[in-house]
């Protein structure tokens, strides 16, 4: 259940990218994203998984690239959204290698399946909510003041969370 | 790095990249990443209160027995959402059966039981706890705690049943025993004749001596049988105890010495137990069932070792030993070893060696087909045979043990001399 969760996320994060690229215009970048998705389930399965944290870094990385060159905002927010499915059930898998043969784990697995849906679907509704809802232009020291408050603002609550 | 601090660290550099550019596009790329933090932080568990038990089916085994481990884990505090538990085995031990690893939801007051098994080899192993990982849903945030759940597991050396073993030190102790004593008095065996005294049984009267006599009647003395002192010294030098090709007789000579003890303290004797490798382990002497199991407990826990100090037997400290009392010392022997064996016995101690054939053993796995080998195996047979006549001339009792035969049959066949009694009725 898990594995094909998997599977399917990491072909949504890296086609959409792909996607999104082509729209772009870069059509050339698209057969690298379709790679690093081979990659990433290759080395799944050869149980390397160190290697999802680096495919989420790649795959946020090039999602921040194609906003800064203008390509659709929709499929980048896509890639990402499935590059952070694909690093979460790839952690939950090695998890799940911990467990006895006897233990319950297809019931954990539908539970972690349910929640990390509900996180990405949120995710995914918030930000294809702040691309589609736009405010009118704010003063450069508004805004800079806004984004300092919410950085800060996220850094109090971490930190309160935490303890 | 810790997943937490990852996307932390994603989600800031979008955010800043937002800021820098003036693209909103970027804060929603981050979006994603926040909720998933947010979320996983929420969810973590407010409160860990684990407490864990565990049951062994049994605490005293032989080796490589099977022993069925039960451990029960209560969540005492708030739900948890994925737990994984990890038994910790103490080395040596193997999981024979099942796992003692457990990847488990664990909701508030509810509890977990998990059993597998374990065997391994001579030792005594103590169970600590388990190593408990406790997660949220999304696993952002990860305890790790240690719930202590205590048990130990001694696997003691095999003890074989040794009927009677006969051992005459000069000097005992003044409980009744089985061991001759060199005096006279009651007793089953005669030890002499003397001048009749009142109060003397009639039976005890020896009419032959006594019709040679006009004057006095003789009556037959009978010799006392006592308890007595006896130290078990165990070699664990590693110079004298292990072999090419990871081979060991320390085992063999560990089994001897619990079979050695058993049977001396089933006697009623006192017997104390000096371990002899890296350090001095010594077993204070005792009578009876608890120091039979402090003496195999020891043994259990026994390993060889390499030290500078005691590479000889130089260092045995005498002092340990009663007087004129019985030493028994297990050791496949070297030739360096000859020198304090005999001051031992010169100290008025009685010495009894019993040595497990280091040269039929190694030749037992290196087999014979090598004429090379053939060759060594005579010499050193040569030099080792040497070495235990000199020990024999020296007064010393030596048991020459080639393991591949039973520890009982070679005590039996050179160390049962049959109580008095027994002989009688025989006879």
């Amino acid at each position: 259940m898990t594995t094909i969760a998997l599977i399917l996320s990491i072909l949504l994060g890296n086609l959409s990218l792909a996607v999104g690229y082509r729209q772009g215009g870069a059509a050339g970048y698209s057969i690298w994203f379709l790679l690093l998705g081979a990659l990433w389930l290759f080395t799944h399965f050869r149980k390397w998984y160190w290697f999802s944290s680096i495919a989420l870094l790649v795959m946020i990385v090039a999602a921040a690239y194609g906003v800064w060159l203008g390509y659709p905002t929709v499929w980048m927010v896509l890639g990402a959204v499935g590059g952070l499915l694909g690093w979460d059930l790839s952690d939950f898998a090695r998890r799940l290698g911990y467990a006895a043969p006897m233990d319950d784990t297809r019931t954990m697995e539908r539970r972690h399946l349910e929640r990390v849906g509900i996180v990405a679907a949120l995710g995914l509704g918030l930000a294809l909510l702040s691309i589609f809802l736009r405010f009118e232009r704010l003063a450069f020291e508004v805004a800079v003041g806004l984004l300092i408050l919410a950085v800060l603002g996220l850094t109090r609550l971490v930190i309160g969370l935490r303890k | 790095m810790s997943r937490s601090l990852f996307l932390s660290l994603l989600t800031y550099a979008l955010l800043l990249a937002g800021i820098v550019t003036l693209q909103g596009e970027f804060i929603a790329l981050a979006l994603p990443l926040v909720s998933y933090l947010l979320i996983g932080y929420l969810q973590a568990p407010e409160r860990i209160a684990l407490e864990a038990t565990r049951q062994l089916s049994i605490e005293r085994a032989v080796p490589n027995q099977d022993v069925e481990l039960t451990v029960t884990v209560t969540n005492a505090g708030s739900s948890i959402e994925e737990i994984l538990i990890n038994d910790l085995i103490p080395p040596g031990l193997n999981v024979r059966d099942k796992a003692s690893r457990h990847l488990v939801r664990l909701a508030s007051g509810e509890s977990y039981t998990f059993a597998y098994t374990v065997s391994g080899p001579r030792g005594g192993y103590v169970f600590n706890g388990l190593d408990v990982q406790v997660n949220d849903h999304l696993a952002v945030r990860r305890f790790k705690v240690r719930v202590e759940a205590k048990g130990r597991l001694f696997v003691l050396p095999p003890v074989m049943r040794l009927r009677h073993i006969a051992i005459r030190p000069r000097r005992t102790r003044v409980y009744a025993g089985s061991i001759p004593a060199r005096a006279g008095g009651t007793g089953t065996e005669f030890f002499g004749v003397r001048e009749y005294q009142p109060g003397d049984p009639p039976h005890s009267i020896n009419w032959r001596a006594s019709a040679r006599s006009v004057e006095a009647l003789y009556s037959n003395e009978y010799q006392q049988e006592r308890v007595a002192d006896v130290g078990i010294v165990v070699d664990g030098r590693l110079r004298t105890n292990e072999f090419a090709r990871g081979h060991s007789l320390f085992d063999h000579s560990v089994q001897a010495a619990a079979s050695i003890a058993d049977a001396l303290l089933n006697q009623g004797n006192r017997v104390g137990l000096l371990l002899y490798s890296t350090y001095l382990g010594w077993t204070l002497p005792g009578y009876g069932r608890i120091q039979r199991e402090r003496i195999l407990q020891a043994l259990a826990n026994a390993r060889t070792g390499d030290s500078q100090v005691f590479s000889d037997l130089e260092h045995i400290p005498t002092r340990l030993f009663p007087p004129e009392s019985q030493i028994i010392f297990v050791s496949p022997l070297i030739d360096d070893d000859f020198k304090p064996l005999v001051q031992l016995r010169a100290q008025g101690y009685d010495v009894l060696v019993i040595s497990p054939n280091p040269v039929k053993f190694e030749l037992s796995y290196l087999g014979t087909s090598n004429p090379n080998v053939n060759l060594a195996g005579r010499v050193m047979h040569m030099e080792r045979v040497l070495l235990l006549q000199k020990l024999q001339r020296a007064n010393i009792q030596v048991l020459d043990w080639d393991v591949r035969e039973p520890f009982d049959l070679l005590v039996k066949r050179s160390l049962s001399h049959a109580p008095a009694w027994l002989r009688a009725i025989r006879r």
